[in-house]
């Protein structure tokens, strides 16, 4: 499998910082590259432009401590994209109400419904104002999704929510979800995130260097838009058509009940 | 005469106030019945639907089993839609108006237990999307003191209750 056929679908391969052979076309890209900056006069800065810019980083810079690039479109979803019923959910993840969510009502959605392609499960980051570490769980909920580990990384923050939620203190949750090596990758995507100036619904726009954060302020716009007052609050699609939104804990049994009835409209 | 311009006002008032109640009931029953999908034909697979969606928004509450939720969802709306008719059949109206406000004191009552408990949900009152809060609760309160003052009226002015007490009380006198 060649270099550019890994990256035509997003994907795990697309964000290996690995060394790439240099092609006869790779030679000349460099070296158009390399002769543009200078007529332009920016030779100095293309150090910079080489860590920013993937195809750079590729021609010759060859970076192994390059930082991954965050993709514009995180999609935090889970089962087939085609399923008949659509569940979009906007949640927190400090949120008491959206833990108990999940554990009751979504997990065993997910095991249940989302598995056999009945529902196409949608996430978007809410994270509302009043939780402090909110935002930062979103970040590294999104730098999961990038390296499609979002699941997992979704269940270890809603089960430890109480021993992080004190100190913000969720790495190790997180390292212990997804294992050391895919930790790591995580942390690179997340240089630049670790200020506490997380996007929050209300507040102001996360921090400039933060890799994720485009999309989780993409989210909160959504939100705005929806309008999202309280979490957790869903949107059910079906047959393209949304019903109006409903927020709160709803048991699996009533949900399942609902979905039923929905399928067999 | 000013007796006979007072009970024909009354009469008036309660016409007006049982038909008012009897939209607000209708309404709600309405709300909750209709497909939630804006061009969805009305079918018993809809209003299926609408009431399942309905039993979601009863069990934010969070205050009853799954099984008393499915039981409210599937009969309140049509408790509502037959009170709605009840009011406005004006037949016994004292005591359709002293179910209404027994319904709505109890609504009222489990919307101000939920806003207390600090649950940010639907309400549900009259159908999805309505928030619970400071303005659903007056609007509710609002509703249930107009039942009330409904219900007291047509006791007070009740017809035949009136008539046979004064027909004894002439009766008596005469003996």
């Amino acid at each position: 499998m060649t270099e550019s056929a890994n990256c035509k679908s997003f994907g795990e391969d697309c964000l290996r910082t690995k060394p790439v052979r240099a092609g006869r076309g790779t030679i000349w890209a460099a070296c158009g590259v390399v002769c543009l900056l200078g007529l332009s006069g920016l030779l100095n800065s293309a150090p910079a432009l080489g860590q920013t810019h993937p195809a750079t980083a590729k021609s010759g810079a060859a970076k192994a401590a390059a930082k991954p690039v965050v993709p514009a479109e995180v999609v935090k979803a889970l089962g087939d994209k085609n399923a008949p019923v659509t569940m979009e959910i906007f949640s927190d993840y400090q949120c008491p109400s959206c833990r108990i969510l999940y554990e009751q009502t979504l997990r065993p959605m997910i095991t249940d419904y989302v598995a056999s392609g009945k529902v196409y499960l949608v996430h978007h980051d809410s994270p509302l104002g009043m939780h402090k570490y909110s935002g930062q769980a979103a970040r590294w909920v999104t730098a999961a999704a990038v390296i499609r580990k979002y699941p997992e990384v979704e269940a270890a923050l809603y089960d430890n929510q109480d021993a992080w939620q004190a100190n913000g203190e969720m790495e190790k949750f997180v390292e212990a979800a997804v294992g050391q090596a895919d930790f790591k990758r995580m942390q690179k995507i997340m240089e630049g995130c670790m200020a506490p100036d997380a996007p929050q619904m209300g507040g102001p726009p996360g921090a400039q260097g933060c890799g994720v954060d485009p999309a989780i302020e993409k989210d909160i716009a959504l939100a705005k838009q929806v309008p999202i007052t309280a979490t957790p609050t869903y949107i059910f699609i079906y047959k393209g058509k949304s019903y109006p939104a409903a927020s709160g804990i709803v048991s699996w049994p009533l949900l399942k009940q609902f979905i039923d009835q929905l399928l067999s409209q | 005469m000013s007796s006979a311009t007072s009970a024909k006002n009354r009469r008036v008032a309660l016409l007006i106030g049982r038909v008012i109640l009897a939209g607000i009931f209708l309404f709600a029953a309405y709300a909750k019945l209709r497909p939630q999908i804006p061009d969805t034909p009305w079918s018993a697979a809809a209003i299926k639907t609408s009431l399942s969606f309905f039993a979601m928004e009863v069990n934010s509450f969070q205050l009853l089993s799954d099984s008393q939720v499915s039981f409210v969802a599937h009969t309140l709306p049509f408790a509502e839609l037959m009170l709605g008719l009840w009011l406005l059949s004006g037949w016994q109206l004292p005591f359709s108006g002293a179910a209404a406000s027994a319904l709505l004191a109890g609504l009222f009552g489990v919307m101000v237990r939920t806003y207390v408990r600090g649950l940010e949900i639907n309400c549900g009152c009259f159908g999805p999307g309505e928030r619970l809060g400071i303005g659903s609760l007056l609007r509710d309160a609002s509703m249930l003191a107009f039942a009330l003052a409904v219900t007291a009226v047509a006791f007070v002015s009740r017809p035949e209750s009136g008539s046979t007490a004064g027909a004894e009380t002439e009766s008596r006198e005469t003996a």
